[in-house]
């Protein structure tokens, strides 16, 4: 029973943890396991089967709309939803739970439902197996229902929590940060995702693309090893011994000051602009106390929906002033809104190629308009600097330039104070753009390099599907001519650059991009040390050389081999 | 209690669709309707009126079910269940 078993998936945020696993059903909830008293039992079914109740109205209002709507023939999904919940082996199964364990009728749900679903997993019936998504739709519709009536109390997990789930949306993982997230694994998602950014940018370890973790249940004890990319289920004595002192080291050196106030300089004195990274608002109090010398890029989506609406004009604007003020005169470049106004194409499955960033804002006018309203009326906080995403053609640029003027005549219309010469940046991430940029650069004041979308359109790899996600390579040749293209492009345009994407953050593709040319970087919070060290531990020279060979050579792997070697650094472990 | 052996006919099985046609069908008798594999040692069943124990039954085209009605219109309940079931 207790032999300890190995999950392998893929490292999305470095760093190890001992906790409690949480299963996280579905991307919107997070379900909390309480114990009852014996007496409280009769309540608590009572709780579940009210729930149960209003489910079944919810579908059978769904039903009807959809029969008048397409007829009888697609009901029967619901059908089936329906007679879920009757069953007996599902609602009595979870009644009797409750009453003999004494746990409250989430908990109940949850383990029940654990079970039917291995039930699933077992099946030889491929067509039956992908039946399961009927009882999470069930059981996520059940959990929701329990919890929208305010019974519960504030939502409580494990002090040292370890969320495990098919999918946990950046957002979940933001709101229960103050909770103590230890570790996070999912099924789906890979280290470029949304999700995997923010646990970097909160210091969290996760594996992703971790097959089949039906296995694991809530309240069991897990290792998260963010270094290795596994999960370590029933871990013996000694793994957990040897894990809980290499965390304790971990935080040791996270205590550390991270001396970022003291220059990004080479070893031969060049200077080196180095920024950080940040995905919410609350994040630029820590950069600021490390001492970092600008925010080079705030992702300004994951604010903007947070609350899973939208937000008005009004709190846009105090927003993006307490991030100024709280930035101290450290430049931010904010990032206009990238991503579709579906929540779902966050995670996992993307419409990388359709209607994203400044696509999505030129279909989208009020929403573009209002941020950029809120933006300019900020702008008199501090120094800022607005970049737009995604941008494929110069016209796309030109019509967000009549956008911005109209948004600076309109404020100044209404004599709102602004500083109305706010440099405009374009994001270089697609392959249209990294190859037509210095046709861009007159209308444009600086540039930023979005590393993971480029790679990811250059050598089409979609980055969250796991059969093709080891071809995705920053050292591969097409890249770094791409690279090269765009400093040799733009150099003569003396516009500046910045390189942003991942390709930053990690040392030895780092160091090719300053051999490369590019002499600013921004990373987030977390690769911010090691980054520092590399620039201070390399020669401006040799990159320059190195770059001149790589740019030779044939084989992503042989690249790869050949910048470690240079820097001295031993091949990735993973 | 009356007993019987039939083919599913069905081409996918006992699939979701089928198997939400099977509860609703089920639970218009008042007898017990049990389904249960025949040709596997340790006895496999499903309660009829449960969709989750029909599904985990897994029993694809072709595969032999034993069905068993006990109750006072169990006849009935025995020659449209296994109709049912034997309809392709």
């Amino acid at each position: 029973m207790s032999r300890e078993r190995l999950i392998h998936g893929v490292v999305a945020s470095a760093g190890a943890a001992v906790g409690t696993a949480v299963r996280a059903f579905d991307p919107l909830f997070i379900s909390f396991d309480y114990k009852i008293r014996p007496d409280q039992t009769g309540q608590e079914v009572q709780r579940f089967r009210a729930s149960v109740e209003q489910s079944r109205e919810q579908l059978k209002r769904m039903q009807a709309q959809l029969k008048r709507r397409s007829g009888a023939e697609s009901s029967f999904l619901i059908d089936a939803h329906l007679l879920i919940l009757q069953d007996r082996l599902f609602v009595d199964r979870i009644v009797s739970k409750i009453e003999a364990d004494y746990i409250n009728a989430e908990w109940a749900i949850q383990q029940i439902s654990d079970e039917l679903f291995r039930a699933y997993d077992r099946l030889d019936d491929e067509y039956l197996r992908e039946r399961r998504g009927d009882l999470e739709d069930i059981v996520r519709r059940l959990l929701h229902n329990i919890s929208s009536k305010k019974t519960a109390g504030p939502k409580k997990i494990p002090y040292d929590a370890i969320l495990v789930g098919k999918a946990i949306p950046p957002s979940t993982l933001f709101e229960l940060r103050a909770q103590r997230v230890v570790g996070l694994v999912t099924e789906t998602g890979s280290p470029l995702s949304h999700t995997a950014i923010m646990a970097r940018s909160l210091e969290i370890p996760a594996v992703m693309g971790a097959q089949d973790l039906s296995g694991i249940s809530s309240g069991e004890l897990i290792i998260v090893d963010g270094n290795r990319g596994i999960v370590i289920c029933s871990p013996s004595d000694e793994t957990l011994v040897e894990y809980k002192s290499r965390s304790k080291d971990e935080k040791k050196s996270k205590k550390r000051p991270l001396q970022a106030s003291s220059p990004s300089v080479t070893e031969d004195n060049v200077r080196i602009m180095l920024g950080a990274n940040i995905n919410f608002s609350e994040e630029v109090a820590s950069v600021v106390a490390h001492g970092c010398e600008s925010i080079g890029l705030y992702r300004t989506e994951f604010d903007f929906f947070r609350e899973g609406g939208q937000p008005d004009e009004e709190s846009l604007v105090a927003d993006y002033s307490l991030v100024l003020k709280s930035a101290r005169g450290a430049p931010v470049t904010f990032r206009t809104i990238d991503v579709g106004i579906d929540q779902k194409a966050w995670d996992g499955v993307n419409t990388n190629l359709g209607v994203r960033g400044l696509r999505f804002c030129l279909e989208n006018r009020d929403i573009f308009k209002r941020q950029l309203r809120a933006l300019y009326r900020s702008s008199v906080h501090g120094p800022m600097r607005i970049l737009l995403p995604f941008v494929s053609t110069v016209d796309e640029l030109e019509a967000a330039h009549e956008i911005l003027a109209e948004v600076r005549e309109e404020l100044a219309g209404r004599r709102e104070p602004h500083n109305p010469s706010l440099h405009i940046g374009v994001m270089i991430e697609t392959p249209a753009a990294a190859s037509t940029c210095d046709i861009m650069a007159p209308l444009v004041d600086f540039f930023c390099l979005g590393t993971n979308d480029l790679i990811q359109y250059y050598l089409v790899v979609d980055r969250s599907d796991r059969t093709v996600m080891h071809l995705y390579n920053p050292f591969h040749p097409a890249i770094l001519r791409c690279l090269h293209q765009v400093y040799t492009l733009l150099q003569p345009t003396g516009k500046p650059m910045t390189v942003c994407g991942e390709m930053a953050a990690d040392p030895p593709s780092a160091a090719v991009l300053l051999g490369l040319g590019f002499t600013s970087l921004s990373v987030s919070l977390a690769a911010y040390p090691k980054i520092k060290r590399m620039i201070h531990s390399v020669s401006m020279s040799r990159l320059r050389g190195l770059a001149g060979d790589i740019l030779k050579m044939h084989k992503p792997q042989e690249v790869e081999e050949k910048v470690r070697k240079a820097l001295a650094m031993a091949p990735a472990r993973y | 209690m009356r007993q019987r052996e039939v083919v599913i006919g069905h081409r996918l099985g006992l699939h979701a669709r089928v198997a939400a046609k099977l509860v609703q069908l089920s639970t218009k008798f008042k007898s017990n309707i049990v389904l249960f594999r025949t040709e596997e040692t340790g006895a496999v069943e499903a309660d009829a009126r449960s969709i989750l124990s029909i599904l985990f039954l897994s029993a694809g085209h072709g595969s032999k079910l034993g069905v068993r009605a006990e109750g006072e219109d169990e006849q009935q309940a025995l020659d449209s269940i296994c109709d049912y079931l034997a309809a392709d």
